[in-house]
């Protein structure tokens, strides 16, 4: 493919960023409805329909659950679709949610992270992200508002591949990177619609057609249940080299590529390894070079695909250090540490026996600050030389 | 031999659909209405519609199994809480694309009522193309004749269970086909399996109007389990509920309100309740409170229709 | 692992195709009576058929007659017949069920 040309660049947020890359993905439908901190998504799109800029159905729909059906549905009869919400949005379409999964709709939803259970809290957190951990999506964890609205165009490639045909979340940190507005180069159309290209020339998905004897839908019974299970968690495990084969492909035509599944920074002579996920993962970058540069040597591992778990890259990427440490911005309910860190910890096998350290922090809008990374390093470095070591620990409540 | 007199009923000639889209043998109950009402549907509107539908009663014959199927029609199920919302996305597709299509939602009370009432409210608000048909049998009578919040007064289900302190259901039934006209919607009408030309006039016209938007239709469609009627009777029942007024046909065309089958004299609603079993512990009282339920809600859809003159 | 299972469905996802054939229960055995037409006295008016929820009513031309492969024997014809010439008859006098 060629290379793309420069594209216009403008200083937008994150929320308008997964506007704009669904926009240059002209979606038949999409719909969503307002949640903070992700209703400037709707508002920007809507202004896009306004302006002419696609011509998109928008649904202005009554609630997450009927948003995530609406695109559902269209997904089914044959649509491009987008949607986007955030925290109780996301737990309000839960059932539908699974649905999409299990319809296996190439549904594309973009995800202002913010917190969940219990608490009533207008404020940032992955806990929204874990709670669909077992929903048979794709979930991709972005860093910054280029990334976000680069992935959604990823995003969309990966969700309609012919073999893969599953929903994809492209989580950004809410309030972070939602309201933050940063310089960001946005494709041109035309340059958009070349990498979307290849999606036209696979085979067509089955889809609903009135009129014609086809049912979206069966009870699956007896081993008819299992193999539709096996199929999608088949999908799902290909998932992962493809996108690894995406991200390298927009690379080559756009200049930017993310590293697919997981981004490793500095790890190769690493001894120690930090892993981090979203937005906290610059200021890690920012602390790994200081502490590189105190003769350090440390690496560091952003997690972007969280489902299905890029366990394969993962193991190569930590095997034969030292100890790591796991920095997650949620909770693990009943296994009192992060979820992450738990996922990882599962890798054991992999990677050997080395000391492995839980990070809890940023809950809530709280800064994942350089002090805190500090700390983290530091501690994961003494446990590497053999120190003893705390397993889990939530920075903040032990300042 | 009965020369000369042979002619079939005119109603036939609304079948649009002459071939039959289902199996022959399907698993609904002997005389359930709902199996007359889904059977009925296609036959009336043709079948290059999209049916919408959830878990319920229906979808043990709409739902396939693995790799076949009981019809041969175009259906998408969904959950209880997506109906209307997933025909809203396909209405919206096939617009898109510029594909002529009939979405017809299927669903029981309990669906359009309660669990799915939100979805339903908002696609009526937002005036979709989409035909809403709700098949009335009171209550959840799929999961086993639970009260649902049409369940009419002092009746019993498993879940007003009448005892020395139950009573049946306390509160009169939600009165859906009138909530759903106050949204506005283009078309509105309830429709009963007894009175089938005047149901097949009412499904046309719903379609006649589907590009000018919404349309809903609620089917009074008695469960012959749940309320404990004989399976030759529920015909007869829905006749009945129409001669009792306890359910009236009408119909309101953009907000114009009309009554489609006028009762000269209408019976008491015991000539109703005396068919089943589920309102026989109602005593004279129980029954004069329901007699007055019937009696307001007809008087107020005369009042309506009478307004619309 | 190996997986031996041969798939069943020809496509990723749930989707049903009435393309090969409907499924059909053998919902005639259900029946415990049967609807018996006198079909000198019928004249045709085909309520008994409009009614059937199994839509089992074949027609016959001048007549109609019941498919008893579907027909669950719930009785509607017979009372919403305006000639009152079905009735419903136990299967027990019956050898062919």
């Amino acid at each position: 493919m060629a290379k793309a040309q420069k594209g216009q660049v403008r200083v937008i947020t994150g929320n308008a960023a997964a506007a704009y890359g669904a926009m240059l993905c002209r979606p038949d439908v999409a719909t969503s409805y307002p949640i903070t901190p992700m209703s400037e998504v709707a508002e920007q799109l809507s202004a896009f329909r306004a302006d002419g800029l696609v011509d998109t159905e928008m649904v202005e729909v009554e609630g997450e659950n009927s948003a995530m059906n609406v695109v559902t549905a269209a997904s089914m009869a044959g649509g491009r679709v987008f949607t986007a919400t955030s925290s109780w949005g996301l737990v309000f379409m839960y059932d539908a949610v699974q649905q999409a999964s299990g319809f296996r709709a190439p549904v594309v939803m973009a995800i202002a992270n913010r917190e969940t259970p219990g608490i009533l809290a207008v404020s940032g957190g992955q806990q929204d992200i874990i709670s669909m951990r077992d929903t048979g999506w794709i979930q991709i964890i972005v860093e910054d508002c280029q990334e976000i609205l680069d992935s959604v165009i990823m995003a969309f490639r990966l969700a309609e591949d012919f073999d893969i045909q599953l929903p994809v979340m492209v989580n950004y940190d809410g309030f972070y990177l939602s309201y933050l507005a940063t310089a960001v180069e946005i494709p041109e159309r035309e340059d958009a619609d070349q990498f979307l290209a290849p999606l036209k020339q696979q085979p067509e998905r089955p889809r609903l057609v009135p009129g014609e004897p086809l049912s979206c839908g069966t009870h699956g019974i007896e081993i008819g249940f299992m193999e539709l299970r096996y199929k999608h968690c088949a999908a799902l495990e290909r998932a992962t080299a493809k996108l690894d084969e995406i991200d390298k492909e927009f690379g080559e035509i756009f200049g930017r590529s993310y590293g697919g599944q997981i981004e490793e920074y500095r790890t190769e002579d690493a001894e120690i390894v930090l892993v981090t996920s979203g937005s906290a993962t610059g200021t890690a970058r920012t602390v790994v070079d200081a502490k590189r540069a105190e003769g350090i040597k440390v690496g560091l591992v952003k997690l972007r695909l969280f489902r299905p778990f890029p366990r394969k890259r993962l193991a190569e990427a930590l095997k034969g250090k030292k100890a790591i440490g796991v920095i997650d911005r949620s909770v693990g309910f009943g296994w009192n540490c992060g979820p992450m860190y738990m996922e990882i910890r599962a890798l054991t096998p992999e990677i050997g026996i080395i000391p492995m350290l839980s990070y809890i922090d940023g809950l809530a809008n709280l800064d994942i600050t350089i002090p805190h990374i500090e700390r983290v390093i530091d501690e994961v470095s003494a446990a590497a030389q053999g120190k003893p070591y705390q397993e889990v620990t939530w920075i903040p409540m032990e300042e | 031999m009965v020369e000369g007199t042979k002619k079939r009923n005119k109603i036939f000639d609304y079948f649009r659909e002459k071939e039959e889209l289902y199996a022959g043998g399907v698993a609904w109950c002997p005389g359930c209405t709902l199996e007359l009402t889904a059977r009925f549907v296609p036959k009336v509107l043709g079948k290059d519609m999209v049916l919408v539908g959830c878990p319920g009663c229906s979808a043990p014959v709409f739902y396939g199994q693995n790799v076949g199927t009981w019809h041969r029609m175009t259906y998408y199920s969904c959950l209880m809480t997506g109906v209307p919302s997933s025909a809203t996305g396909l209405a919206r597709y096939y617009k898109k694309i510029g594909k002529d299509a009939t979405i017809v939602c299927f669903t029981g009370d309990g669906c359009a009522a309660d669990i799915g009432f939100q979805p339903l409210s908002g696609a009526a608000e937002r005036n979709e193309n989409i035909i809403y048909i709700c098949y009335d049998n009171e209550g959840y009578m799929n999961t086993g004749y639970q009260r649902s919040s049409t369940t009419p007064l002092g009746a019993w289900t498993s879940t007003t269970p009448v005892g020395i302190a139950g009573k049946g259901k306390p509160t009169p039934s939600k009165n859906m086909p009138l909530i759903m006209a106050m949204h506005g919607a283009v078309y509105v009408a309830t429709a009963t399996l007894s009175h089938l030309e005047d149901f097949a006039k009412k499904l046309l016209k719903a379609k006649e109007k589907k590009d000018e938007g919404f349309a809903y239709i609620h089917v009074f469609a008695p469960c012959l389990m749940g309320w404990r009627i004989e399976p030759d009777s529920s015909i007869e029942v829905c006749r009945a509920a129409v001669r009792t007024n306890y359910f009236p046909l009408w119909e309101a065309e953009n907000g114009k309100f009309r009554l489609t089958h006028e009762v000269a004299s209408p019976k008491p609603v015991t000539e109703l309740t005396k068919l089943m079993r589920k309102f026989s512990h109602l005593k004279e009282d129980g029954l004069a409170e329901l007699q007055k339920v019937a009696d307001e809600r007809y008087a107020l859809i005369k009042s309506l229709c009478d307004a619309s003159k | 692992m190996v997986i031996k299972h041969k798939f069943i469905l020809k496509t990723e996802n749930a989707w049903s195709d009435a393309n090969e054939g409907l499924l059909c229960m053998d919902t005639g055995s259900w029946r415990t009576a049967r609807p018996v037409l006198d079909k000198e006295k019928c004249n045709y008016c085909g309520l008994c058929a409009l009614y059937c929820p199994p839509q089992c009513m074949k027609d016959m031309g001048d007549y109609y007659e019941v498919d008893l492969a579907y027909c669950k024997g719930c009785g509607v014809c017979a009372k919403e017949c305006p000639r009152d010439v079905i009735s419903m008859v136990p299967e027990g006098e019956f050898t062919d069920g």
